[in-house]
């Protein structure tokens, strides 16, 4: 097998970086659209005349949320297609599938949405994430219930891999803060009813419940709930970033006031703060709204050129890699805390955003203190 | 005794969303033999056209419905001519295979069309969605909805079948197709005529169900598994049997997770089939007649 | 003496399977290592399917079985590869043999419902019983060595893939040219009159899901080699679709048919990449293209426009449909006199 060389997909007048993630079936919310996120940051960046006079390509691969999928995509774009760098990373088995083989050929790398801990703990050299990792999420969780005085918390996840993977850092906090979960139970990213779980969650009394759920689950959750009159602490992660759109699709009125989740983006899609993202992407991808996801793609996207500028007029792989491991209080529009990474720490978005709605109100950010 | 009937109306009013899809897949094989595996793909596509009308065109729901349900017939139509009646004779894989292509092309373009959209999108419920009390039991008004939409369609197509002379030559079709042609019975034009109402009931179930199930690309093939479930229990050629076999799904789930606990929702219908099948190999209405060899 | 015998057109293929790789990049002999994997599974579901007539969905199952079971050994008990590979293999066809009991009394679609009803449990269990199988997320295996040949790991599992291939596949076409395959066939077209003319049901019956089952868990081993982890996604429905599309597109009842199925559909999805967004619509719309302009699928085709194409059996060319009432035997009977 031939040597890599240092500038694979360099030309004077380009460079091509690589995408990977689901972009068919259920996994494509954090590929397709995530990705989409990060082409409208690139054609920016071309339409000012690019990084160091070159434009940035941006070249897709479908991993479908599969591991041996996501390894031939990897394998693809660094073997065949000859890609510079890679920024991406959707489902979180499929990424771990692929970080072997990411990490032995040294490419350097920006996961952007994968939150699973092994791909990046312990650190590989060339791979760096902007997607705050299930760990940070699942201890700020049980962190904003407690210093919500809640007294009796219950938890309600998906097995799946996403889900697994906030669990069991989930429950390593429980046992550290030495707090026992009242309830554990389970619901499945395509389930219509959750009466048995809320009557079980409202026969033990809880107060608080951290949802580790995708919307739909976590609205019909909430929508059961209500049918009983249960209205709990309702926890939520970045799975669930757009309360307006929850609202919705809880359908339910006054159901979500209990309801505060963390966003790894701190606008979501109708603020007016983010209209011009709203224009691009709307324009781009006609018949696309504004989302969270795109809003994810946007945000390591410009982490990423940052790091690239850096990486100097004539980047190498090593020098993309050193610019990664050297951005500090990086200050980004829409992630609410400066991006740091470090040669120790490879997890460079460490902030996370709380969000809530009340009825016929905007969505608010909640100040840092909670309530 | 509270939580029983708790349990029993929720696991009720899911299985009546699993019997809607397995009521379609019933119509389909009363007349051609063949199971739809694009069945769910119909159901979350005939959403999506739902919601293009209701939610952004703006029209009224009345009218929604019926356009979702033409062009639901419309789908269902077009997939008999494409994918069945040129194959109608080949082997089941094949057949199966072909559905299975349908439910692949439907999936991908409500991807590409409205999948930039939202994780999953909401249908406002027919009525007001807060909870109102029957029987001293709270429920979600859609939920009924769902329940009177299944029981309706039921009877509707019971009759149907029974007394109609167009459902009867459907059954005389899956019979036996040679001899139906014998008798003067134009299976071609019975074949899209199932083909359309199974999808057309497809489209009805789901404008009802949309506000619970929310729409989104991948909706369709963990619903149709249910329904294929449903439809395989009851017998495969029996309409009360489809949805006694979807209630039971659902009754089954719910239970297993009001007295067992959450993880063993999943399991429960598998066991429950794997347990029914063992003492009824054809299904809860199925019947084995005497084989000739 | 056509150049394009069967014969012949197989010896180039494995030609070129043997001499290419060494040259090719890490990229494309991960997809030529996949290609070895899925002619495995092809040949083990056409044995179950094509041949013996099971409308069986279990196979995307056995597939993680044995990609567990190779694992776990591996990573649980501490076993080396070489014994955890053959032993996966060995239980992934004793699971078959267990779910060909109860089959015994249900075919069609009643069969198809209960392979699938396993498959899904099979999948539960993966899920759920972390203190086995490490639930959702899935665990590593240890990287394979093959010391002392002097090979790297890709090339190496690729051969052992590509050994194992040809001699499944040459055991598979012996099997079903032999009694046992004729037994599969009565199976398949006739059990009533396969049972009245001495073949034990229940003992080939098995034999088919045993068998099957072998195939596929040893094609998960291997799988588990190659990617170096192991969990439940990739074991799932939309993998037994793609084994059933494998299968129909090469020919139902063609050991060969598997072998050239199971290469274009894998080769299929690596160039289905060019189109990104649109591989479902364009996968789907290929798949109905197949099965309505390929009767017999790919081998039914070279039967009749490639001279000298010889398969030595039948392929499933006639009307094979479960009834839900049996009185259709009788057109069924006239069909197949037609034929």
């Amino acid at each position: 097998m031939p040597a890599i060389a240092q500038q694979p997909g360099v030309t004077s007048k380009s460079i091509k970086i690589g995408a990977f993630g689901a972009l068919t079936g259920p996994g494509y919310l954090y590929g397709q659209l995530v990705m989409n996120g990060v082409e409208v940051v690139f054609d920016q960046v071309n339409a000012a005349g690019g990084v160091h006079g070159r434009k940035l390509e941006l070249v897709r691969e479908d991993d479908r949320c599969d591991p041996a999928a996501a390894i031939g995509a990897v394998q693809k774009l660094i073997h065949q297609q000859k890609v510079f760098a890679l920024i991406g990373g959707g489902c979180s088995n499929a990424t771990l599938a692929a970080r072997d083989v990411i990490e032995t050929s040294k490419i350097p790398t920006l996961i952007n949405a994968s939150v699973h801990d092994g791909i990046t703990t312990p650190p590989a050299a060339n791979i760096f994430s902007a997607a705050l990792t299930a760990t940070i999420e699942s201890e700020a969780q049980l962190d904003f219930a407690l210093k919500q005085g809640a007294k009796r918390i219950a938890v309600i996840s998906m097995r799946d891999g996403w889900g697994r993977g906030r669990y069991t850092p989930l429950m390593a906090y429980f046992k550290a803060k030495g707090v026992t979960p009242v309830a554990d139970e389970e619901l499945t990213p395509d389930a219509n009813d959750a009466t048995a779980q809320v009557l079980r969650l409202k026969a033990a009394n809880v107060d608080a419940v951290i949802m580790v759920l995708y919307p739909k689950p976590a609205a019909v959750f909430m929508r059961d709930a209500s049918k009983f009159a249960f209205k709990p602490l309702a926890i939520g992660q970045t799975g669930i970033a757009d309360p307006k759109a929850f609202e919705e699709q809880v359908g339910i009125p006054g159901a979500i006031t209990q309801f505060r989740t963390i966003a790894m983006v701190k606008f979501t899609p109708e603020d007016s703060a983010v209209d011009n993202w709203r224009k691009l992407i709307e324009t781009k991808f006609p018949g696309d709204r504004l989302s969270v996801f795109n809003l994810v793609g946007v945000g390591s996207a410009q982490v990423f050129v940052e790091a690239l500028k850096n990486a100097g007029p004539n980047p190498t792989w090593d020098s993309m890699t050193a610019a990664l491991a050297n951005i500090k209080d990086l200050n980004i529009d829409v992630y609410p805390g400066p991006i740091s990474c470090s040669l120790a720490d490879h997890r460079c978005n460490r902030v996370p955003a709380w969000l809530a709605k009340d009825p016929g109100k905007p969505v608010r950010v909640l100040p840092s203190s909670g309530g | 005794m509270i939580l029983f009937s708790y349990l029993l109306m929720s696991g009720v009013t899911t299985g009546a969303l699993y019997a809607l899809v397995a009521l379609g897949l019933v119509v389909v094989n009363k007349a051609t033999g063949v199971i739809n595996f694009a069945q769910g793909e119909f159901f979350m596509f005939s959403g999506f056209v739902a919601w293009v009308l209701h939610v952004q065109l703006g029209l009224n729901y009345a009218v929604t419905f019926l356009f979702t349900i033409a062009i639901g017939f419309g789908l269902g139509a077009l997939t008999d001519r494409i994918a069945f009646r040129p194959i109608a004779k080949a082997d089941v894989v094949s057949l199966v295979l072909a559905t299975v292509g349908i439910a692949f092309v439907l999936k991908g373009i409500a991807r590409v069309l409205w999948g930039g959209k939202g994780d999953y999108l909401s249908f406002p419920s027919i009525t007001s969605p807060d909870p109102i009390t029957v029987f001293g039991l709270m429920v979600i008004p859609q939920q009924l909805a769902v329940l009177a939409g299944t029981i309706v369609i039921l009877i509707l197509f019971a009759a149907f079948f029974r007394l109609t002379r167009a459902g009867k030559m459907m059954q005389a079709t899956a019979d036996n197709a040679k001899a139906a042609v014998l008798v003067g019975i134009q299976t071609d034009k019975i074949y899209t005529l199932a083909f359309g109402t199974g999808a057309a009931i497809a489209a009805a179930a789901a404008v009802l169900t949309a506000p619970i199930t929310l729409l989104y690309p991948d909706l369709g093939f963990p619903i149709f598994l249910k329904g294929f479930a449903a439809a395989v229990m009851g017998g495969l050629m029996s309409l009360p049997g489809a949805v006694l076999g979807g209630v039971i799904l659902g009754v089954a789930e719910s239970l297993a997770g009001g007295y067992i606990h959450s993880s063993v929702m999943e399991l429960s219908p598998f066991i429950v089939i794997m347990i029914v099948l063992v003492f009824r190999p054809n299904g809860l209405f199925g019947f084995q007649t005497s084989r000739r060899v | 003496m056509a150049p394009f015998r069967r014969r012949n057109v197989l010896l180039v293929l494995l030609a070129i399977a043997i001499i290419v790789p060494p040259f090719a990049n890490y990229y494309y002999l991960f997809v030529a290592n996949l290609v070895a994997i899925y002619v495995l599974l092809a040949i083990g579901l056409n044995i179950l399917v094509g041949y013996t007539g099971q409308l069986a969905f279990a196979n995307a199952a056995m597939f993680g079985i044995g990609a567990y079971a190779t694992g776990l050994l591996q990573v649980r008990l501490g076993w080396s590869f070489w014994l955890a590979f053959p032993v996966g293999g060995v239980i992934a066809a004793a699971v078959g043999l267990a779910i060909s009991l109860p089959a015994l009394r249900l075919k069609g679609l009643y069969l198809a419902l209960s392979t699938l009803a396993f498959a899904q449990a099979t999948q539960w269990v993966f899920l759920h019983w972390d203190a086995v199988t490490f639930g959702a997320g899935g665990f590593k295996t240890p990287p394979l060595s093959f010391d002392p040949l002097p090979i790297s790991k890709p090339l190496g599992l690729y051969y052992l893939s590509l050994l194992l291939a040809v001699v499944l596949f040459l055991f598979a076409q012996n099997l079903v040219a032999s009694r046992v395959g004729r037994a599969f066939i009565a199976l398949r077209d006739s059990d009533f009159a396969a049972e009245s003319l001495g073949v034990d049901l229940l003992r080939y019956k098995a034999l088919a899901f045993g068998v099957s089952g072998f195939y596929a868990g040893i094609a998960g081993g291997l799988n588990s080699a190659l990617l170096n982890f192991v969990a439940p996604e990739g074991f799932d429905l939309f993998q037994m679709v793609l084994q059933k599309a494998m299968i129909v597109v090469g020919g139902l009842g063609s050991i060969v048919g598997s072998l050239l199925g199971a290469g274009i559909i894998v080769i299929l999805l690596e160039v289905l990449r060019e189109v990104k967004g649109l591989q479902e619509i364009v996968f789907g719309a290929l798949l109905v293209i197949f099965v309505l302009f390929m009767r017999g699928g790919l081998v039914g085709l070279l039967k009749r426009k490639v001279r000298g194409w010889e398969e030595p059996l039948r392929l499933v060319s006639r009307r094979v449909r479960p009834k839900q009432s049996e009185t259709s035997q009788t057109a069924a009977r006239t069909e197949k006199a037609d034929s």
